[in-house]
């Protein structure tokens, strides 16, 4: 159909005049593309060199370059450690590592349940199924955990974990969005896969241990990814629940940094630097699978 | 063994949704109950207080400045992300040589938290030697204050905000954009239609649903604005920047009045609830 209507359309004279315009388009359109995706880039690249080359600079000539503007802003020409130097020795690798403890440990703590979970809603038949998955995982997805931040600290005063890795953990373990990733992917997996080990007589743990896992790389890494850096990037909850020095969390230390070392610029943009740095490393390589995460929930 | 077998389900279940309705649902509900109480952090001691909180922060006007400021910035800034995001989506979907590594550097801010954001976009918008102002005089033109401004504080912060909002919303769009059917454009190409025609016509009307989620979410998430406000304006200038999250955190953290926190909170909760119920509404209508 839409074929024949083509071919009619090729002889009417307004159509080939449209063509001998082709090749000048052919060329304004990508150039035009080209202009406004590199616009774009600056704007996103500009504050991240800066931070970068400002972070491995001297203190006193942190804006030397950026005001006026001059390309050397961009680009570390005194180039020192000095700033990352005295970040570490004010203690700055312990929130680094409590950072990626805390992470490490939703990742797999965390992960282990909601793995759990999904594979219950993606696999099983049983009584309540829908009701628990409209009224737990859905409601809880909906409601932006801030906005629930009061009785939440009020709940884990009362257990007496404030300032505790209780506190910092444990309320961020469970996640909707992490659940539903691991159900849309089981519910996927081919029910002959599964038949077959449990004829062999395997328990349900072990198939998904053995037969499930091994095939599900890329949702345990998008899972992993999204709550990796979920918790690397998180800072209301550890603002609230963890305040005392060495409990701190890498984004509650530079935070907190901006009052307490307000003019020691170098070393504030040292730890921001770190704080970026490690999510972006992360997700970099493994950009399809986190933004396959990320947008999934969006499209179904 | 059939009773085992039956309870294997809820025994999966059982870590994840206990701590869900533990540390998320059961405090969703406390906050609305909560907003009937009058608590002082300090002292500790709670009394029923029917609406009473409600009463206060209605005829405060601290708190309606607040709502005011919030309403304003939401209208700001959902449209103009959405519209870049929506352009930026069409731009890296172009079958261009190169185009992977331009969305790999778009994906950039979306690692990025927004507290380094916020730390790094105030030192570039610094009245007196940021590198905006620092490009602006090179151009001949004054320096302005940024965030020290009456009027242009809200403007800084939501530039700050969409540093990440827009590469990250583009990425649902250009999801979107990727499940429409390159026969169903071809073929709107061939019927004669030009690239205008074809974006509102057939791209924009496939995009429904997830421009719907895109609106949804963002409104959410903006209405939510806090860590740029609390590590750069605390509010000011002369409240010009005072959004509801951060005048929840205010109240309820800074002066240990939880009782007003809360019930501002359930207002919010009331809020996202009528946003997402919308959503579901206008999705639902056209499946």
């Amino acid at each position: 159909m839409r074929v024949e209507s083509a071919g009619l359309r090729q002889d009417l004279p307004g159509h080939s005049r449209k063509q001998n315009r082709k090749p000048l388009r052919a060329f304004a359109q990508p150039a035009l593309a080209y202009c406004l995706l590199i616009a774009g880039i600056i704007i996103v690249v500009l504050p991240l060199m800066w931070a970068a080359a400002a972070s491995f600079t001297p203190n006193h000539k942190v804006f030397e370059y950026a005001y006026p503007f001059s390309w050397r802003a961009l680009f570390p020409v005194d180039f020192t450690l000095e700033a990352y130097e005295n970040l570490f020795a004010r203690g700055f690798g312990r929130a680094v590592r409590n950072t990626f403890f805390l992470a490490v440990s939703t990742v797999i703590i965390g992960g282990a349940a909601n793995a759990l979970a999904g594979f219950a809603f993606g696999r099983f038949e049983f009584r309540g199924k829908n009701l628990l998955f409209l009224t737990v995982v859905m409601l809880t997805f909906m409601v932006p955990v801030d906005l629930t931040a009061i009785p939440r600290y009020i709940l884990v005063n009362s257990f007496g974990w404030i300032n505790t890795w209780q506190g910092l953990l444990i309320p961020g373990l469970a996640n909707s969005l992490v659940i539903f990733l691991f159900r849309q992917f089981f519910a996927e997996i081919p029910q002959e896969l599964i038949d077959a080990a449990r004829v062999d007589g395997a328990t349900w743990l072990r198939v998904l241990v053995s037969i499930i896992m091994p095939i599900s790389k890329p949702v345990l890494v998008a899972a992993s990814l999204l709550m990796f850096i979920g918790q690397w990037n998180s800072f209301f909850w550890p603002l609230l629940i963890a305040p005392r020095k060495e409990m701190r969390v890498v984004q509650v230390e530079i935070s907190l940094a901006i009052g307490q070392y307000g003019t020691v610029w170098n070393e504030l943009l040292a730890g921001s630097m770190i704080a970026a740095i490690v999510p972006i490393l992360l997700i970099i390589p493994f950009q399809r699978y986190y933004v396959q995460a990320i947008t999934g929930t969006g499209l179904d | 063994m059939r009773l085992s077998r039956q309870i294997i389900p809820y025994l999966f279940l059982l870590p994840a949704l206990l701590l869900l309705i533990v540390f998320n649902l059961a405090p969703t509900i406390a906050t609305l109950v909560e907003s009937t109480f009058i608590m002082s952090l300090r002292s500790g001691h709670r009394v029923f207080a029917g609406f009473a909180n409600y009463e206060r922060i209605f005829s405060d006007p601290i708190f309606w400045k607040s709502f005011e400021v919030t309403t304003i910035f939401s209208l700001l800034v959902n449209p103009i992300q959405i519209a870049l995001a929506l352009a930026l989506a069409v731009l890296i979907n172009q079958r261009l040589p190169g185009i992977g590594v331009f969305r790999s550097i778009y994906l950039l801010p979306i690692a990025v938290s927004l507290n380094v954001t916020a730390i790094v976009w105030g030192l570039m918008l610094d009245q007196n030697s940021g590198m905006i102002n620092g490009i602006l005089i090179q151009f001949g033109l004054p320096r302005q204050p940024f965030l020290h401004s009456v009027d242009q504080a809200l403007w800084s912060i939501i530039l700050i905000a969409s540093w990440i909002g827009v590469p990250l919303w583009s990425l649902f769009l250009l999801a979107g954009l990727q499940n429409i059917p390159p026969t169903v454009l071809e073929a709107a190409k061939i019927d004669g239609a030009n690239a205008w025609q074809s974006f509102t016509k057939i791209t924009l009307p496939l995009l429904r649903r997830v421009l719907a989620f895109v609106l949804v979410a963002d409104t959410v998430a903006n209405f939510l604005m806090f860590a740029p406000i609390l590590l750069l304006t605390s509010g000011g200038p002369r409240l010009s920047t005072n959004l509801i999250m951060y005048e929840t955190y205010r109240r309820g953290f800074l002066y240990g009045d939880l009782g007003a926190s809360s019930a501002m909170l359930s207002v919010m909760l009331i809020i996202v609830f009528v946003i997402i119920g919308v959503e579901l509404y206008v999705l639902r209508g056209h499946d």
